[in-house]
């Protein structure tokens, strides 16, 4: 292929709206995330309403179940009509509802412990930043920050996992030997238990557990730094091999990531462009020659 | 590493951009708080604190939800039908391991069903560790009889922060 194939290779699919597009998957990847669970927030809509509990250390309105209700509705309807308003304030309006919303499952005595909102609020909190942001004339500019901060906000959350697993008790797999290996109903932990003596089981979980541990540093040190799309490449892995290899319910938790993840594959191709001086990048983000 | 050009485009750019900066600035806020836990006694403390709802104020407690820590410290529970140290009619005999926020147990919809669907009075006890520090609390889930529960938090606890 010459250079001028190229540059009409590459400008074809610059012709997109590629902020637009991250904006509504990283809001499909959202509801994918709140959603997943679903059956289980009906059966817990209905628990916490006949099992209250009375905690001084909340707010009476942080207890209530009303509120869960409301934040938890409220962040999927305002995620729903940001994945398909073209009605840029009501985008806007929509994001900071979604975010809004989140928040306050972050710090409700019923969810505050559920990572699901926790990944779910920093996704949110790109889109906030997002959705104020689409009247910009330079979209290249734009696609390349939002992916930037796409994997900023992972490296975080991997981090966030990491660091706090650097501790004995995890590097000798004694946690997780008892949180997965003894009796998670999960296809891996199914199949090891059945294949394996429990002598043998504790050593499998403690060098499942080492490569958690190093697997997460390694990212959450290192995953901002790689270019856009090898960043992309190996956050949908990873997150997705957490996924696999941990148990499904974390795919309301990974979800939104490997939505946010998907973002650095949105970012143009640099490379052979930057090498002809002549050909220029539009204000629009289309290529002209 | 990132492309030299792809850094420059995003660093020299004279689109100022202040929601751009002021999100990298949270995270490496949020970065060094983490980075600094093992070595910095307070910060671990802190999250001992968060994890078992003993943070002095509910405000400080909130602000930190934006920290991420998912499987985070060696957090264990066990649950009681008795008062500690009265009969040992252990509902749960072993400490289990919870992944993080051992007072999910308590709280969160899987640790009601379990153990407080019966109307009866439950003790729980938690105990988290990370890097030689311990915080352990005890909790008496009293039921109430026009339904669900009032959480007491008992004084004795046991720590080593």
């Amino acid at each position: 292929m010459n250079d001028a194939d190229t540059v009409n290779a590459a400008s074809i699919p610059l012709a997109l709206n590629r902020p637009l597009a991250a904006y509504r998957i990283v809001q499909a990847a959202i509801l994918v995330t709140l959603l997943w669970k679903w059956e289980f927030f009906l059966r817990a809509n209905s628990l916490y309403a006949e099992i209250p509990i009375e905690d001084p250390f909340f707010p009476d309105w942080l207890e209530s179940v009303w509120t869960v209700r409301l934040a938890f509705w409220g962040s999927v309807l305002a995620t729903g009509i940001g994945l398909v308003t073209s009605y840029v304030p009501l985008r806007k309006t929509s994001s900071w509802f979604a975010i809004g919303s989140m928040s306050v499952l972050c710090i409700h005595q019923a969810s505050y412990n559920d990572m699901t909102f926790i990944t779910a609020w920093w996704c949110c909190l790109w889109s906030v930043w997002l959705a104020h942001r689409f009247d910009t004339k330079n979209r290249e500019l734009l696609i390349r920050r939002a992916a930037f901060l796409s994997r900023l906000i992972i490296s975080v959350i991997l981090l966030g996992g990491a660091a706090g697993k650097w501790t004995p008790e995890y590097w000798s797999g004694e946690v997780l030997y008892d949180i997965y290996f003894i009796d998670r109903d999960f296809w891996l932990f199914n199949y090891l238990r059945d294949t394996y003596e429990p002598e043998s089981l504790q050593d499998i979980a403690k060098w499942y557990s080492r490569q958690v541990v190093v697997v997460e540093t390694i990212s959450g040190i290192g995953l901002w730094a790689l270019p856009a799309r090898w960043a992309a490449l190996a956050a949908v892995l990873l997150l997705t091999g957490i996924v696999v290899l941990s148990n499904k319910y974390l795919v309301s938790v990974m979800a939104c990531l490997i939505g946010l993840a998907c973002i650095g594959f949105l970012v143009p191709r640099r490379s052979r462009i930057a090498k002809h001086p002549r050909q220029q990048t539009s204000t629009t983000g289309n290529l002209t020659v | 590493m990132a492309d030299s050009s792809e850094v420059s485009i995003i660093r020299e750019s004279t689109e100022r951009d202040f929601g751009f900066h002021a999100i990298i600035a949270f995270v490496l806020l949020i970065t060094t708080w983490l980075l600094l836990m093992p070595w910095f006694p307070g910060i671990a403390r802190q999250t001992l604190q968060r994890f078992h709802l003993r943070t002095p104020s509910f405000a400080v407690w909130a602000v930190q939800f934006p920290v991420p820590s998912m499987y985070n410290f060696a957090n264990q529970y066990k649950v009681e039908e008795f008062p500690p140290g009265f009969v040992m009619m252990v509902f749960d005999e072993n400490w289990r391991y919870a992944n993080h926020f051992p007072a999910r147990v308590i709280t969160f919809f899987a640790g009601r069903h379990d153990y407080l669907s019966t109307q009866t009075d439950r003790w729980f006890t938690l105990k988290s560790s990370y890097r030689g520090q311990t915080l352990e609390s005890r909790f008496h889930l009293e039921a109430q009889t026009e339904g669900g529960y009032r959480l007491i938090r008992i004084d004795d606890v046991e720590d080593s922060l």
